[in-house]
């Protein structure tokens, strides 16, 4: 008796496990895709519900996160709340480093969305004065990554400054008020800063922005590559209607993030979206953000920063345009 | 109540709880196997490749992890800068919630004019003062010292407030006999007879001390073991989260500690049954 129950029993847990590893092979049932005021593109698409229309022919659904910067998406799909996140190009790259199995497949955009900010009357003109300054900042985010190597151009480093490490959005509540004295910023925040409370940008440097880059779960790809091909398609019709259409871009990012015309406009004007096949110049760039890093020890000096780079980016799914 | 000078049966066995010990002593030990056992089979599991170590890392690695903190001077820094935190704001609270609770306590007018509110304002959980704070204070050390000042004001509070209502009324008839004068019978008999209540009060607002202070310092610091905390989380490094869980229930445990060895000798005439149940 109770050995038949025993055994009934763990034929059941040995169904479930069977059925749950079937249900795992088996395609996913919904994709999980992040949205983000620093990626223009997400919001098109979301709007547009093509990713909807794309998937829904497969029975597949579509649930949509909201990342507040790179560092949460990359924490999403570090716990496998997201297959796909938006970040920085070397923003993936701290993850990768940091042991977060994902995959760099598509550029969204060649932003210069980053910039070191402060309040209108504050009297910090150059990097070097930052020195013993109380900075807001998120770590793992390419505005961390650029005041490091603000810093290091100025011979300073991270423990110069006193680090306060808020979210993007705190940490530009905490530059208006007065909380801290700089703020390494993020677009659209930061253009809201400029436009609405006359924060002044007083360290930017172009090239030291590391790209808008989509990242997917390493699992994910590897069991799914069609549907992470119908994801970059839908992106690329997403990003050719925003290039199409100006207009209706400014009006979903201004209704996404409640902000001014003007500010949006100012996000926008520093904004690229003509890039999106991930290659060398993306490579590149976060190879040179990465020894920055490493010289400015954010990085181990152990970790061979071109071998994770070539494993980061996956040029499998590129998108020809 | 041996300020009452009353000597009561019990008392002469309070030199001598010497004999358990032994026994006391394995089982304190004994509690160790269950955590040392469950970590050693997490290494061994990440070592043999059955779990990845990715999410939660393995036992050496939180201890590298807590080496390099350490050795830089780091940890040190952080651990400091919590304390600091959690001893102001405890000290803030602690005395408003004993005096206020006093005054409720022992005078019927106060507690009908002060406790509805204060009970309506301890309805609100104080995290939810957060946003506020930041407005109002910032997001420094004043707004992390009131919070935390908020969060062990309540248990304070409310301790010494319900163990004054709780004294014993044959006690207070004893001290009536001898006939204590008013400040006489607060030192020799209500004193006392809160002293238990009120400590442990005290140990489960610092124990909320520590509870709040987690979120004081999530809201934005520059150091902290909170900081650690959000640097592991924004950077992807568990094994810095967990070296800052685990340097907050050192600190948290350390810190109860040193108030119970602190309150202990007030506690003396205590005649319990402890050692014999």
């Amino acid at each position: 008796m109770t050995i038949s129950r025993r055994l009934a029993v763990a034929g059941l847990a040995a169904s479930l496990v069977l059925s749950a590893g079937q249900a795992f092979a088996q395609a996913p049932k919904e994709i999980r895709i992040d949205f983000a005021t620093y990626n223009p593109v997400s919001l098109v698409l979301k709007d547009s519900g093509i990713l909807e229309k794309a998937l829904a022919a497969d029975g597949i659904t579509v649930r949509w996160v909201q990342s507040a910067g790179s560092n949460k998406a990359l924490e999403f799909l570090n716990a496998g709340s997201l297959d796909f996140g938006s970040t920085a190009g070397a923003a993936a790259l701290i993850g990768k480093i940091n042991g977060n199995p994902i995959k760099s497949i598509y550029v969204y955009s060649r932003p210069e969305w980053t910039a070191l900010v402060t309040g209108a009357k504050s009297e910090i003109t150059k990097v070097s004065d930052l020195k013993g300054k109380r900075v807001a900042v998120t770590r793992g985010t390419d505005p961390h990554i650029f005041l490091v190597r603000a810093l290091a151009e100025a011979k300073l480093t991270e423990k110069d400054v006193k680090l306060v490490l808020l979210q993007h959005a705190d940490g530009r509540l905490a530059l208006e008020r007065g909380d801290v004295d700089a703020w390494a910023g993020l677009d659209p925040l930061m253009a809201a800063a400029e436009v609405e409370s006359g924060a002044k940008l007083f360290h930017r440097k172009a090239a030291d922005n590391t790209w808008g880059v989509l990242n997917v779960r390493e699992a994910f790809a590897k069991d799914n590559p069609a549907l992470v091909r119908k994801v970059l398609a839908a992106y690329e019709e997403a990003r050719a209607y925003a290039l199409a259409n100006p207009a209706e871009l400014k009006k979903t990012l201004v209704a996404y993030t409640k902000l001014s015309d003007a500010v949006i406009e100012r996000q926008l004007s520093r904004t690229e979206l003509s890039h999106s096949t991930i290659g060398q110049a993306q490579a590149d760039t976060i190879v040179a953000a990465g020894l920055a890093l490493q010289e400015a020890g954010v990085l181990p000096a152990t970790t061979n920063v071109k071998a994770v780079v070539d494993d980061l980016l996956d040029r499998r799914f590129a998108v020809t345009n | 109540m041996s300020a009452l000078g009353i000597e009561t049966a019990g008392l002469g066995e309070q030199g001598g709880p010497a004999r358990p010990r032994p026994r006391r002593r394995g089982l304190a030990l004994a509690g160790f196997a269950l955590p040392v056992v469950l970590a050693v089979l997490w290494e061994v599991a990440v070592r043999t490749g059955v779990a990845n170590g990715r999410l939660m890392p393995p036992p050496s690695v939180v201890g590298a992890t807590l080496w390099s903190l350490a050795a830089s001077g780091e940890l040190f820094t952080h651990a400091a800068a919590t304390l600091w935190r959690v001893a102001a704001g405890f000290a803030l609270g602690a005395a408003a919630g004993t005096l206020l609770g006093a005054i409720t306590g022992a005078l019927p007018v106060a507690r009908g004019l002060i406790d509805p509110t204060l009970q309506a304002l301890r309805a609100i959980p104080s995290i939810a003062w957060v946003p506020l704070f930041i407005l109002w204070l910032g997001i420094f050390e004043a707004s992390k010292v009131a919070l935390i000042a908020v969060g062990v004001f309540f248990p304070v509070y409310l301790g010494v407030a319900a163990a004054i209502q709780g004294i014993d009324r044959k006690i207070v008839e004893v001290g009536r006999v001898f006939r204590l004068g008013r400040l006489a019978m607060a030192r020799r008999v209500l004193l006392p007879a809160i002293l238990p209540a009120w400590i442990t009060a005290l140990r489960s607002g610092l124990g909320l001390g520590f509870m709040f202070v987690v979120a004081a310092e999530i809201m934005g610091a520059s150091e902290g073991l909170g900081y650690l905390l959000v640097d592991g989380q924004q950077l992807g490094r568990p094994d810095t989260i967990i070296a800052a869980i685990i340097s907050f229930a050192v600190l948290g445990k350390l810190a109860d500690g040193l108030l119970v060895a602190l309150t202990r000798p007030v506690l003396a005439w205590q005649d319990t049954a402890r050692d014999k149940l």
